[in-house]
């Protein structure tokens, strides 16, 4: 016979009274989904992926949500790996029915694509800004927060036609999909721009030994040096390296490696290193910048790009939601999507610092930031830059 | 309680099965696996598939490491042969899904075949380093044959069709990966029932002994490669058709770590034990998934919190069941079922 111990007993009734305790979800809520990297190489960025999402997503709610119905943020760790992303997918597909999602890599945007189309339900932006998915005919219902790479690269090249006509740019990326994705078209942008592209260099992914390349890159004297495909290293390595030689070639990054704590971290090396970034920095008091101070407000210490990435994320998908609604549509990734496209100079509370629309699947803003070892933060070296599409 | 089977003959004693309790288990196990998709949503029937195609690229390389004891870091790489190649015959000459599949299969394993060959000459660790050979030239093929393999950006994949109907969703794949997969842990189950697959065995257990008893070690180890790397990529087809997209990310060196870890925690040169590995090393992180679920509605950022504490846990429990159970998950199956035999004496 079954005997409960009395200890067996209180287990139990804690378990119901926790199950009974279960917060109720509204049939009505519009639920976000997401496939976040909160372990694994990548978790520095979902971390604060995760954070900027829920933040807005309370600050909505607070609000009063959007028409009275509340944004609930459904979301699981991915370790960044492809199918765990899948499952995460499918588990939140099924439980929480959502009509926005947030995916983490270039990879799952592209395996989940087709899945996308069939189910109908849903728009989806994420963490990748990968130029081959800035295609609403092969990719109708998704977007990213920010512009694709080639528009990163061309937003750098711009700067430097301006700054130097004519000047000699190298290109330095890993032999990953990540970095090769802007290096063809880029250097085609370039010739249009009139600089001329000297070296090109493919390092293997996580190198750490860069000194042949840094000789090659000696070589070819360079006045820009252009980084993309890696999060940090082997840059520092680079940067340290090329000094020690005497180059004097200005070196630039994208998006990934422009975090604030992350360029500080090579400290002194760090000087006068450039990127671009589409949106403000946390700290930027500068102009009108509701947002940014309600989220100095709610948390006190520095959040990092990828914070502002996934807040903003949020942003446009709930401006989007609401949008439909307005229209008395229902939720689906068709009126989703046309209600996000509808979006024409959109007011970010200052996230990005003009008024930016989304007449595709990316928004092709950026500006110039230059690492200041003094104040060890990064600070406006041109104006914000708008590529027309 | 049950003594003893007896065996009157050499076929009774070759059987897969022993006894008519066992066949019987077996069919209600491939009811409940018919039965399973209808009872579950989306989610559990993605990971049903996943798990069966880990299965059968696990159960490959059990015949090679477990059964040959020739150990192979090369198992990705050969999925991602399959993978390719399902992947190019279905987007540009649309043949049929199972003709693919087979295709996919043989090709891997010539590829196979090739990388097996340095076995000849070195064994153990040395083969190990390689075969990781393969995995780095592989992927240097995938990126850079741009003409075939559409370089980085990788091969988009349509669905698999069968009778007309398109299988876009894992409920509808299941149908196939799942039978699939059970037909072919039949066939490596089957497979040492027969010459060729004692040969394996007895190459693995001492090969120069094996070589005096006149089985070619030539022919024997590349066999044991191409038949492994078959294995692999008709898994490696099965996974093209499942994630619609093959990129040369998507079959990292990390992936036959997974492959050798799911053999040595499921036990080594035994069926089950590449079944038992495969599944636990593709369900239990998802497993420790739900924990997390159970809690955040109370704690919000338990996900947040929890879910560096979860790989934790994940490689805790791989090194427990290496020190506990050397043998693997296998033994303790084995543990189990001799309990019940034995009830209510103790073994």
């Amino acid at each position: 016979m079954l005997r409960l111990s009395r200890r067996g007993l209180g287990a139990l009734a804690l378990a119901a009274g926790m199950a009974a305790a279960v917060p109720a979800k509204a049939a009505d809520d519009i639920v976000l989904g997401g496939s976040i990297p909160m372990t694994g190489v990548f978790a520095f960025a979902g971390i604060g992926i995760q954070a900027g999402i829920s933040d807005y997503l309370k600050i909505v709610n607070d609000a009063g949500g959007v028409k009275g119905r509340k944004v609930r943020f459904a979301f699981e760790d991915t370790a960044y790996k492809v199918d765990a992303s899948v499952a995460v997918f499918n588990k939140i597909v099924a439980q929480d029915k959502p009509n926005l999602y947030y995916g983490d890599s270039t990879a799952f945007s592209k395996t989940i694509n087709p899945e996308l189309e069939r189910s109908g339900q849903m728009i989806m932006a994420g963490a990748s800004f990968a130029t081959e998915l800035n295609d609403p005919k092969k990719y109708p219902l998704q977007f990213m927060a920010g512009p694709d790479y080639t528009e990163m690269f061309g937003i750098l090249l711009r700067y430097i036609a301006k700054e130097k006509p004519g000047a000699k740019v190298a290109f330095v990326n890993s032999d990953t999909e990540f970095g090769r994705d802007p290096i063809a078209t880029s250097e085609k942008k370039a010739v249009e721009l009139g600089l001329k592209v000297v070296e090109k260099i493919v390092t293997p992914p996580g190198s750490v030994d860069v000194s042949t390349e840094v000789l090659k890159l000696r070589r070819s004297a360079p006045d820009y040096t252009i980084f993309h495909g890696y999060v940090m290293a082997p840059i520092p390595e680079f940067i340290a390296q090329a000094k020690q030689m005497g180059m004097t070639s200005k070196f630039m990054g994208t998006f990934w490696s422009m975090d604030n704590s992350m360029v500080q971290k090579m400290g002194e090396l760090a000087d006068g290193f450039m990127g671009v970034m589409p949106y403000r920095y946390y700290y930027d008091e500068d102009g009108n910048a509701p947002m940014l101070a309600k989220i100095r407000q709610m948390r006190p210490e520095y959040q990092s790009t990828p914070y502002m990435q996934g807040f903003l994320t949020a942003m446009l998908m709930v401006e989007a939601a609401k949008r439909t609604l307005d229209k008395g549509e229902p939720l689906t990734g068709k009126t989703l999507k046309a209600a996000l496209n509808s979006i024409k100079d959109f007011d970010t509370g200052g996230i990005i610092g003009v008024p930016i629309s989304v007449p595709g699947n990316s928004i092709p803003v950026g500006r110039i930031y230059k690492a200041d070892v003094q104040k060890k933060l990064m600070v406006p070296a041109s104006d914000w830059i708008k590529l027309e599409q | 309680m049950r003594i003893a089977s007896a065996k009157e003959s050499y076929a009774t004693d070759e059987a897969l099965f022993d006894s008519a309790v066992q066949r019987a288990w077996f069919a209600v196990l491939l009811l409940a696996l018919a039965l399973f998709p209808f009872t579950v949503n989306q989610y559990w029937a993605y990971l049903a598939c996943l798990a069966a195609i880990n299965v059968i690229s696990a159960t490959g390389l059990n015949i090679l490491t477990g059964y040959t004891g020739l150990v192979s870091l090369g198992q990705a790489a050969f999925m991602g042969v399959g993978a390719y190649t399902v992947a190019v015959l279905e987007a540009r000459l649309g043949t049929p899904f199972l003709l693919n599949l087979l295709l996919g299969g043989c090709m891997a394993a010539a590829v196979g075949m090739v990388f097996g060959i340095p076995s000849l000459r070195v064994k153990g660790l040395y083969l190990a380093i390689s075969t990781i050979a393969a995995s780095f030239i592989l992927h240097f093929v995938f990126a850079n044959w741009t003409s075939v393999t559409k370089g980085v950006s990788g091969i988009n994949v349509p669905p698999a069709r069968l009778f007309g109907i398109d299988l876009d969703t894992p409920f509808k794949l299941y149908w196939v990966i799942v039978p699939l997969a059970v037909l072919m842990l039949l066939g490596a189950a089957n497979l040492f029932r027969t010459r060729v697959g004692r040969a394996f065995i007895a190459v693995r257990d001492r090969d120069i002994s094996a070589e005096v008893l006149g089985i070619p070690l030539l022919r024997t180890k590349l066999t044991s490669f191409a038949l492994s790397s078959f294995y692999a990529g008709v898994a490696g087809g099965l996974w093209a058709y499942f994630f619609r997209v093959v990129t040369p990310e998507s079959f990292p060196l990390l992936m036959s770590i997974f492959f050798l870890a799911a053999i040595i925690v499921g036990g080594m040169g035994t069926i089950l034990g590449g079944i038992l590995g495969a599944v636990f090393m593709t369900l239990v992180p998802e497993l420790l998934k739900l924990g997390v679920g159970v809690v955040s509605p109370f704690w919000p950022e338990a996900a947040v919190v929890l879910s560096p504490v979860r790989t934790v846990v994940f490689g805790a429990l791989i090194v427990g069941f290496l020190v506990f159970e050397p043998q693997g998950l296998t033994e303790m199956w084995r543990r189990t079922r001799r309990f019940f035999h034995l009830w209510p004496f103790k073994t």
